[in-house]
């Protein structure tokens, strides 16, 4: 009897451990926001990580509907890095691309200072 | 009765665990991953000065994962915390990246100002020598506006008497000419020798065109395209003062630059 009884709580002990999460809203904010952000910045589905983001978080929302809540908190939390991820290489894509065009600048201006001399 | 419940019962819980610690060895391989590569993000002094906060979250996300990963059931929960810790240095990495690219920018930005300026002073100084050296033409060596353009003598005192040499004393003119001819790339010249009255006539002819071509070489000399110049000898011809006094002679034998105008057109020759 005392067997059994303790079997039961383990078994619902167990259960319990993986479906006490809450509703994970405030992260599910927070990935909409840096998904949001790193479309705001110029990244798009060339950049696989904000593909990431978008699917994660589509996966995350029917996670939500579904009162799956733990999973829906690793997947935003996921999601939220994939998009700020996403984020930072479009903008060190951009410096980078700033970079070149100030190069061939230069090199443009010292070509003309070479041939006034 | 009992003891078939607590058979089940049992069975239940193995499934249970065995059913979290099936992905067990694989978030193992995640975990070491992420340990590693935040090694890497560690290491780097350019990360830690750039994004200090994305290393210590990735910090973070790897020891809980390094924590949870001593727990039973706790796969999938280790293979987010190791992904997050990826990520976070991943993000670190790029900020970094951003953050030397902006420092290289606004040092190539200073240069390029600085060479900007550069440009302009030299093209304003350039302009400035022209005019100058225009000013001193029109004053000091005779330049003057002829029906043939704009036209420049170099007297006799610039030459070995009798011979086609250029005398040292005319490098100065030479060198301004080379210069204006550089400055109006499309400008061409015509070199044109005279000689007094005085010998033979076929000798004089001869030297009145050696010296021209004498201007002429120094100036491909100095770096003057040769197509740029066209080299004539009149000899006696065309005198601008009598033959009959030495100082109407002198100011006879003489070369003449003839310039084109801007786009290279040059008066018809005599």
């Amino acid at each position: 009897m005392i067997n059994r009884l303790s079997c039961t709580v383990l078994a619902l002990l167990a259960l319990a451990g993986c479906a006490s999460d809450p509703a994970p809203t405030e992260q599910m904010r927070l990935t909409e926001q840096a998904v949001a952000q790193a479309r705001a910045v110029g990244a798009n589905e060339q950049v696989a990580e904000l593909k990431m983001a978008e699917d994660k978080l589509q996966q995350a929302q029917a996670a939500m509907a579904d009162e799956a809540f733990k999973e829906a908190r690793m997947l935003a939390e996921q999601a939220e890095l994939d998009a700020r991820v996403a984020e930072a290489r479009v903008l060190t894509q951009k410096s980078q691309d700033q970079l070149a065009e100030l190069n061939k600048r230069i090199d443009r201006l010292r070509k003309q200072l070479g041939d006034l001399q | 009765m009992n003891a078939r419940v607590q058979v089940i019962g049992g069975a239940m819980l193995a499934l249970l665990l065995s059913g979290c610690a099936g992905s067990q060895q694989s978030s193992g391989a995640a975990l070491e991953a992420a340990r590693m590569s935040f090694q890497a993000v560690k290491e780097n002094p350019d990360v830690l000065r750039s994004a200090p906060k994305d290393v210590i979250r990735a910090g973070e996300s790897l020891a809980r994962a390094d924590r949870l990963s001593s727990y039973w059931g706790s796969a999938e929960d280790v293979g987010h915390y190791a992904y997050l810790s990826r990520r976070y240095g991943e993000i670190a990495e790029q900020h970094t990246a951003l953050g030397l690219n902006q420092e290289r920018a606004a040092r190539l930005e200073l240069e390029h100002q600085r060479l900007q300026l550069a440009l302009r002073e030299a093209k304003l100084l350039s302009v400035q020598e022209q005019s100058n050296w225009l000013e001193e033409q029109m004053v000091s060596l005779a330049t003057t506006e002829t029906e043939r353009g704009l036209v420049m003598t170099l007297g006799d005192v610039l030459f070995d008497a009798g011979r086609a040499d250029l005398k040292a004393s005319a490098n100065r003119t030479v060198l301004k000419l080379v210069q204006f001819l550089q400055l109006n790339p499309r400008r061409v010249v015509r070199i044109e020798g005279y000689s007094d009255s005085s010998g033979d006539k076929q000798e004089n002819l001869e030297l009145s065109r050696a010296r021209a071509q004498t201007v002429a070489d120094v100036l491909v000399d100095l770096g003057i395209d040769a197509k740029r110049i066209e080299v004539q000898g009149h000899g006696e011809s065309f005198p601008v003062a009598e033959n009959a006094s030495a100082r109407g002679r002198a100011q006879n034998r003489r070369v003449e630059i003839v310039f084109s105008d801007e786009q290279g057109h040059l008066g018809a020759g005599r």
